[in-house]
């Protein structure tokens, strides 16, 4: 069970989980296995979700598809906008979330639990885990963003 | 005699979807189903109003939420109403894709079809209900 | 003098679907919180505020919060008052309406001529509401008025701790003013 940081800007309070990794541009990265083998998880974070609005399609890379950083490997379409997200690691999808099928709103449920988007088996995790920003790091990223939009 | 059907519309106002959701209750209270239907302000069965409450206790009730904390369908039921039909619009939209809703004071065009399209799909839901002069 | 953080005001509108009154609520409070005022304030959506949103009760405990109504059932202001604490300010579309003379209102679902005065003047009001309760900055020169007002009904102002800060007068360029209703 993870346990979150929170900010509150304005009504909106924003969780950040302290058990993984985070990109910028608020996409999170939880590693699933220990030692060899470096998989990790891939999904978006609490402020992402608010701020976009309720999910109704997502698109996937199939499983098997070869991802380098920086890679689109989903799509997300919200009644607002549509997010292409990139990759914050180098590998190969190895698994969906096949729940989206019937349930894309598990993005704005659970986005940090059942609301994962993709597995992958990274094949440079020690180069690309420098890139990503520990929970602090990205709760203050993210508090900024936060108050710029909540000023438009 | 036939009931009329107590449509109740969150009318959130942080969404474009909560417009869908007034627009569509208009549409089919006042133009499509004029007669089987009767509209009423959550915010009034919430509060209290008597009106309000006796509609809702005497009649089936569909709600229309904008979003996925579906407020309406909470409230009515916490009222003491019977919903015979939770209506949630970003459910609907997934299969109006093209009907993309924007604007909150003025819904634009798109969002003025999907709440037609959602009117004319809760029509036929409110013929099913008060069918034979029965309730659901 | 310290550089404030822009404070700002909560604004919750009935959106009565029952009648026009309630229509002219929705969009006034609609070309504020977009048009008018779109940096000082906040929305307050009501269903969610009743249904238990705990983000919306949370900001109207809070700060200042303004609310609309259609008409004297006043379901805006006393929800509010129920779950959150009294209104700083309670507007009513139609006494506001009938005071300033816009004519007969109709339309729910498309406002007439009337209507859509009712909803300039009720949009007019609610800014200097905000304007009131958020300070307003003078931009034509170089003195900057800040008038700390009580909100309606609030004995203190207090912060989220709960410790009463008596607010009734400011010192502004050295000059005691005294705060007003």
């Amino acid at each position: 069970m993870s346990e979150f940081l929170r900010v509150t800007v304005d009504k909106f309070t924003f969780r950040v989980a302290t058990d993984r990794l985070y990109t910028a541009e608020g996409a999170w990265v939880l590693r699933i296995q220990p030692r060899e083998v470096n998989n990790v998880r891939l999904g978006v974070t609490d402020f992402v979700q608010q701020h976009n609005g309720d999910v109704a399609f997502v698109n996937i890379k199939p499983g098997g598809t070869p991802i380098h950083v920086g890679d689109e490997f989903a799509e997300i379409e919200t009644m607002k906008v549509t997010l292409a997200l990139a990759s914050p690691v180098d590998g190969t999808i190895v698994r969906l979330n096949e729940a989206f099928t019937l349930n894309p709103e598990l993005i704005n449920q659970d986005p940090y639990g059942e609301g994962w988007l993709a597995e992958i088996e990274t094949t440079n995790w020690e180069t690309d885990r420098t890139r990503l920003l520990d929970p602090r790091a990205y709760l203050a990223v993210m508090q900024a963003q936060a108050e710029e939009e909540l000023k438009s | 005699m036939t009931c009329r059907v107590a449509v109740i519309p969150c009318s959130g106002i942080g969404k474009a979807l909560g417009s869908v959701t007034r627009e569509a209750a208009y549409e089919l209270c006042d133009n499509l189903r004029p007669d089987r239907t009767q509209l009423v302000a959550l915010s009034k069965l919430v509060l209290g109003e008597e009106q309000a409450r006796e509609r809702i206790q005497n009649s089936p009730a569909v709600t229309i939420d904008g979003c996925k904390q579906m407020c309406a369908a909470k409230l009515v039921r916490h009222s003491g109403g019977t919903v015979v039909r939770e209506i949630a619009v970003f459910e609907v939209f997934r299969r109006y894709k093209e009907l993309k809703p924007e604007g909150i004071a003025e819904l634009n065009e798109e969002g003025k079809q999907l709440a037609r399209a959602l009117a004319g799909e809760i029509a036929a839901d409110v013929d099913e209900i008060t069918k034979g002069g029965a309730h659901a | 003098m310290p550089d404030l953080p822009q404070r700002k005001a909560g604004i919750v509108a009935c959106s009565g679907e029952e009648l026009p009154e309630g229509t002219v609520a929705r969009l006034a409070a609609l070309k504020v919180l977009h048009e008018l005022r779109p940096g000082n304030t906040v929305t307050i959506c009501l269903p969610l505020f009743l249904a238990g949103g705990e983000g919306d009760r949370a900001f109207a405990r809070f700060h200042p919060t303004i609310t609309v109504d259609g008409c004297e059932l006043r379901c805006a202001a006393r929800g509010t008052e129920m779950y959150s604490g009294k209104p700083a300010a309670s507007i009513v579309v139609k006494q506001l309406a009938a005071a300033q003379g816009v004519g007969v209102i109709e339309g729910r679902r498309s406002l007439n001529d009337a209507g859509k005065r009712a909803v300039d003047v009720t949009a007019q009001r609610l800014a200097e509401l905000v304007d009131r309760f958020v300070g307003k900055r003078d931009t034509r020169g170089a003195t900057t008025e800040l008038v700390v007002l009580q909100p309606s009904g609030a004995k203190v102002a207090a912060c989220s701790c709960g410790t009463g800060v008596p607010t009734k007068t400011a010192l502004i360029d050295g000059k005691p003013v005294e705060g007003k209703e």
